[in-house]
């Protein structure tokens, strides 16, 4: 059954399947963030995901930035995300252009938003385990929003 | 040999009689005669096991530790009861006051990064080289940035190895952090020396101006200089080529080797940061001791944008040698760079250094840079 994107669901199923997955998320070691995912279409969803030691403890919506206290948020319109994750099912993994990393860089097509560089530094310090989180979707249907 | 103890415990009579009574089984248990009322230690998340946070308690609490420790030159670990006299041999420590190491949150970089450590042998897929086919241009142009990166790196171990035994003992999360440091750029070391050599072409050219640049790390005058310098100033330029180099790698195998080492570096720029919030918070009157050397600092990294790292960086980025590959590689590099000068700035900022921007020579050079772009 297909999954909405945007949607709480669709990082909750990412959570569930992290869940799943223990073992590999035990070896990239503790994730302590929390990030924004920003989500821009025809109307904006902004979501909070809070990562504790191996897993995702809380995916909510906002209704505001000031709703949460984010590290950084990436920021990105629908159709971006739509190409990264179209991307991440090809093989499983993103395309060189379409890791998050490379995303948010050169270009900065998706952009990485935060108050302070500590926050900041934690997309960085955490790349593996995030990266690993979204790429779970390389097998899931979506429905586009 | 250049230490002879004051005494030769070997030949000491009263030493091995001591000794020689225990073993009849007489002790004495005066080590006892001092012990304390055990402490209440409650593991916070038992998913994570003990942390360093959930010991901190009582005497064994950082925060109780004074700003200056004076009763500890040794080795005896914060807490610990020191003999009365002066027979704990004097070891030098030069780093004896909270604020000459520590920062916020060093006790949580440390978790982080014991958790968080990679194998290179085994983590980064190997393997998987063989499906890529690499031009020449391009396995060369890797190779050299390779060898600018092994160089980067060997300072990156050698300077918290430096410091390490200066730092009074009392202060074990920050030598144990910056240990962690030291293997995480071992391995970084190991990593670029590794894919170098992975396809045969090997090392390249080591960089003179980028070595002039990286001694007057190791050459800082005080602790918190070398760290401003390294942690701060080059690890978050690194960071951001490290970035970049996630970017511009030919394969997915490049791509996963990134990942891994920038998450180290930004744990490293991390507690930079922080140590340098904490000592500006803490020391304000080291401001403009930190200032005038960061002005000459800034100076010395920019032997980091050498010609040879340049020009592969180019050719990376923009998948060749042609002019029009040139061109795009070099809006691929300038917009990099201007990235790294652009996030210095703000975390020298936030870690109560906002002057930077205005004094700082790469101001000039980061505008430099923007015109040539645009001219290009």
């Amino acid at each position: 059954m297909a999954i909405k994107f945007p949607s709480v669901d669709f990082f909750k199923e990412l959570t569930r399947r992290m869940d799943g997955n223990a073992a590999e998320f035990e070896k990239l070691g503790f994730c302590d963030t929390t990030m924004g995912v920003k989500v821009d279409g025809d109307a904006s969803h902004l979501y909070a995901l809070t990562f504790e030691v191996f897993g995702c403890s809380d995916v909510r919506e906002l209704s505001s930035p000031g709703d949460a206290e984010l590290d950084f948020t990436l920021e990105a319109p629908l159709s971006l995300w739509q190409e990264m994750f179209e991307s991440i099912k090809k093989t499983g993994h993103p395309e060189p252009a379409y890791s998050l990393n490379s995303l948010s860089h050169v270009g900065d097509r998706m952009a990485v938003v935060y108050d302070e560089p500590e926050g900041h530094d934690k997309f960085y310090r955490f790349m593996a385990t995030i990266q690993a989180f979204v790429d779970q979707a390389s097998d899931l249907e979506i429905e586009w929003a | 040999m250049s230490y002879y103890g004051s005494t030769d415990y070997s030949y000491n009579s009263d030493f091995n009689l001591r000794v020689r009574d225990i073993k009849k089984g007489n002790l004495d248990f005066s080590w006892l005669d001092n012990a304390r009322d055990t402490v209440e230690i409650r593991r916070r998340d038992p998913r994570r096991g003990l942390m360093l946070e959930d010991v901190e308690v009582g005497d064994y609490a950082v925060e109780n530790t004074p700003e200056v420790v004076r009763e500890n030159r040794g080795l005896a670990p914060r807490g610990a009861i020191l003999a009365e006299g002066s027979d704990q041999p004097d070891l030098g420590p030069s780093l004896n006051k909270k604020s000459d190491v520590w920062g916020y949150r060093v006790q949580r970089y440390w978790e982080e990064a014991m958790s968080r450590q990679w194998n290179v042998t085994t983590d980064v897929p190997w393997q998987d080289m063989d499906r890529y086919e690499i031009s020449d241009d391009l396995e060369f142009a890797f190779c050299q940035l390779c060898t600018l990166l092994s160089e980067v790196e060997m300072i990156a171990t050698d300077l918290p190895s430096k410091w390490s035994h200066h730092m009074n003992s009392y202060f074990q999360e920050v030598k144990g952090f910056i240990a962690t440091q030291c293997i995480d750029e071992a391995r970084h070391a190991e990593v670029f020396r590794k894919r170098a050599l992975a396809n045969g072409v090997g090392l390249l050219r080591a960089s003179v101006r980028g070595e002039h640049a990286l001694k007057g790390i190791l050459e800082a005058d005080s602790y918190s200089e070398g760290s401003v310098f390294l942690h701060v100033l080059g690890e978050g330029f690194i960071l951001t080529l490290f970035r970049s180099s996630e970017f511009i790698s030919p394969t997915p195998v490049e791509q996963r080797m990134f990942q891994l080492v920038m998450q180290d570096e930004a744990r490293h720029v991390s507690y930079g940061l922080q140590h340098l919030k904490y000592l500006m918070d803490n020391c304000p009157e080291v401001r403009p001791q930190i200032n005038g050397f960061l002005d000459e600092a800034e100076r010395h990294l920019t032997g980091l944008f050498n010609p040879d790292q340049l020009e592969s960086m180019i050719v990376l980025g923009g998948k060749g040698t042609s002019p029009e590959c040139i061109k795009r590689g070099i809006e691929v590099v300038g917009a990099f760079q201007g990235k790294q000068i652009q996030e210095y700035f703000h975390r020298a900022e936030r870690a109560g250094l906002p002057e930077r921007k205005e004094r700082s020579p790469l101001l000039e050079l980061q505008q430099r840079m923007l015109g040539a772009l645009q001219s290009a």
